[in-house]
């Protein structure tokens, strides 16, 4: 398999990037910090709190995964085109889809290395303060994150394979956590809101709050939260999507939590499929396998002169 | 089989940039092919079809007998190359360098061996960001070696190296040739070329101008010199130009130049302005195969149009 000989060489080359060890540095930093100041309410029980503690993992890591691997990642080939070494990459009997696959694992194997050391950092600071281990917790939460951190390195490298200098490849990986992520929670733009002045005044259809759901859980950003729920126990999960319609049945369209009726309603809520917490992992594929196959499938046709 | 051959070869970036038009190409098997022209002429284009990195805009290449587009990775499995305008993994040794090329061509080679035939014996440990451009060519070509390739296509490979390193390239590329491999190596330097090549092709703006061997060339050009004469004085007429075989005239100043076909017409020229005026000295020179090369190209970029050798205008020639 050339693919891994290629990978295996980027791997190699990488991993001695100083600035790699000092973001990593930085991830083991910040998550050991955490674990260490980290604290419940009184009277929670320290596995509880343990539990807690990996979810804020994972909601850091739902922000600065993506800038770590979009940034440690928007190179790989786009780099190599720029600085003329992928004329030795081709010039060997390597693919252009071995280049792409090649790139693709090393690059996961980083960013499984960066999170698996926020996380065993965390873990170990724990261990010595409250003497619990929440297993199935921290392999979940640990493995969705790799998954979340896999995403970006898709579409990193397909920024990538898509560009054919430095600069450009910049802009797209700019470009991608922009519409990927900050759209979504950016004060003053508010796509669920553009949607619906669509949908409502433009077409005057009737409104579709399931749509405008829909449209904000497209953004990886969401689908990685939800898709938690699927790893969290029951405690834990959040009820994305489901508010706004328990809302609507309570209280005369009013209802809000902690209101008579409200907790009941939220657990009566029955989502439509394209909402529920498993098609989070949907949309997270999606986001890996579609980007990459376009930025495969440009670069096998570009000229790289 | 041909090692190399090119049918109708046509590469157009975008609209306006013809960079290799209609190219009819073939290098035959173990000979040392010396693909010249200057920068611009097509010739990086045309090995970059050849490698598949671009594809063409009309026409086909086949290396080795295969097709460079459909087979290319059969075809790179058994080539070597020295591509032009690299930059080498900075973090990694010129040893994890051979050794990933001996990994992915499947080869055998002792990573050592090569380091010692390239000259980089005392410098295999260290990571290649540090090598000047001479060593990181001297790796390069070591990493075209591996494998024994049926065929080396070399991209400006003298450039940046020293005397002695491309004293010793040409000795590798010479046994390489005798031990059966085709090499085909682009240069602008017409003396590296000659100095190895059984055959040379000229580019110049996209076209092939001329394919012959060195000896072809020379005699094409046959002895033809050029003569300076430094006069006293400008007579009116002195029609040089008609003289036989005088086929280009020039006159700067009080210095007369005739590019002369044959060298008998140089004493002509002499003896035939020494009865019109005073001749204060003579500079007489041969052709080289510099000035052959420049009369395919026009002097390259540099060069203006019109120092293109033509036939010998009368409008030119005042003297």
């Amino acid at each position: 398999m050339s693919s891994l000989a290629v990978a295996r060489k980027d791997f190699k080359d990488v991993r001695r990037a100083k600035t790699l060890w000092l973001v990593i540095g930085l991830l083991g930093l910040i998550s050991g910090m955490l674990a260490y100041v980290f604290r419940g309410s009184t009277g929670t029980p320290d596995s509880e709190v343990v539990q807690n503690l990996f979810y804020s993992i994972a909601g850091i890591n739902a922000i600065l995964l993506p800038i770590v691997v979009l940034i440690a990642t928007y190179l790989a080939i786009a780099g190599e085109r720029d600085s003329g070494s992928i004329k030795f990459l081709l010039g060997l009997p390597n693919s252009r889809r071995d280049v792409v696959l090649g790139k693709l694992i090393s690059r996961l194997g980083m960013v499984t290395v960066a999170v698996a050391v926020m996380f065993v950092v965390a873990l170990i600071i724990s261990l010595v303060r409250f003497a619990v281990f929440p297993i199935g917790v921290f392999v979940g939460i640990f493995a969705m994150t790799v998954l979340y951190g896999a995403v970006f390195v898709g579409v990193a490298v397909a920024v990538s394979a898509l560009t054919s200098s430095r600069s450009r490849a910049v802009a797209g990986a700019v470009g991608t956590y922009f519409v990927s992520i900050l759209v979504f929670f950016l004060p003053g733009i508010n796509v669920r809101a553009i949607v619906r002045f669509l949908h409502e005044d433009l077409l005057g259809l009737g409104a579709n709050i399931d749509l405008y759901q829909f449209v904000q859980y497209v953004s990886p950003f969401f689908a990685f939260q939800k898709a938690l729920n699927l790893v969290l126990p029951e405690r834990m999960q959040n009820d994305f999507f489901k508010g706004e319609r328990a809302s609507q049945a309570t209280q005369g369209g009013q209802g809000a939590p902690g209101q008579e009726g409200y907790e009941a309603a939220v657990e009566a809520v029955d989502l439509p499929f394209y909402l529920t917490d498993e098609f989070g992992l949907v949309i997270l594929a999606v986001w890996l396998v579609v980007p990459l196959a376009l930025g495969y499938w440009r670069f096998e046709r570009a000229d790289l002169g | 089989m041909a090692a190399i051959s090119t049918d109708g070869l046509t590469k157009r970036f975008g609209e306006d940039v013809l960079a290799v038009h209609d190219l009819d190409l073939t290098i035959e098997e173990g000979e040392i092919f010396g693909f010249l022209g200057p920068n611009g002429a097509g010739k990086s284009t045309t090995i970059n079809v050849l490698l598949d990195f671009i594809r063409p805009t009309a026409g086909s290449a086949q290396v080795l007998g295969m097709d460079a587009q459909a087979q290319s990775r059969e075809i790179r499995r058994n080539i070597g190359v020295l591509p032009e305008g690299f930059e080498l993994y900075e973090r990694l040794t010129a040893r994890e360098h051979l050794e990933w090329v001996i990994e992915t061509k499947d080869a055998a080679d002792d990573p050592d061996e090569i380091l010692q035939t390239v000259g980089l014996a005392d410098d295999g440990d260290r990571a290649a960001g540090g090598y000047s451009t001479g060593m990181g060519q001297r790796l390069a070509f070591g990493m075209a070696l591996v494998g024994d390739p049926d065929l080396l296509i070399l991209d400006e490979p003298s450039s940046g190296l020293d005397p002695n390193g491309i004293q010793q390239m040409r000795r590798i590329i010479r046994e390489q040739a005798e031990a059966g491999t085709t090499v085909f190596f682009s240069s602008h330097i017409l003396s590296e070329v000659e100095a190895v090549c059984d055959r040379v092709g000229i580019m110049n703006q996209g076209e092939l101008v001329t394919v012959d061997t060195i000896d072809g060339l020379r005699e094409e050009y046959g002895g033809a010199a050029t003569i300076e004469l430094e006069c006293a004085a400008l007579p009116q007429s002195l029609a040089v130009h008609e003289l036989p075989g005088v086929e280009n005239v020039t006159v700067e100043g009080m210095t007369i130049t005739a590019h002369c076909a044959a060298p008998e017409a140089k004493v002509d020229v002499v003896e035939h302005v020494a009865e019109h005026t005073d001749v204060l000295d003579i500079l007489s020179t041969e052709a080289s195969l510099e000035e052959l090369f420049n009369s395919y190209t026009g002097g390259g970029r540099d060069g203006r149009p019109s120092q293109r050798e033509e036939p010998a205008d009368p409008e030119e020639v005042t003297a």
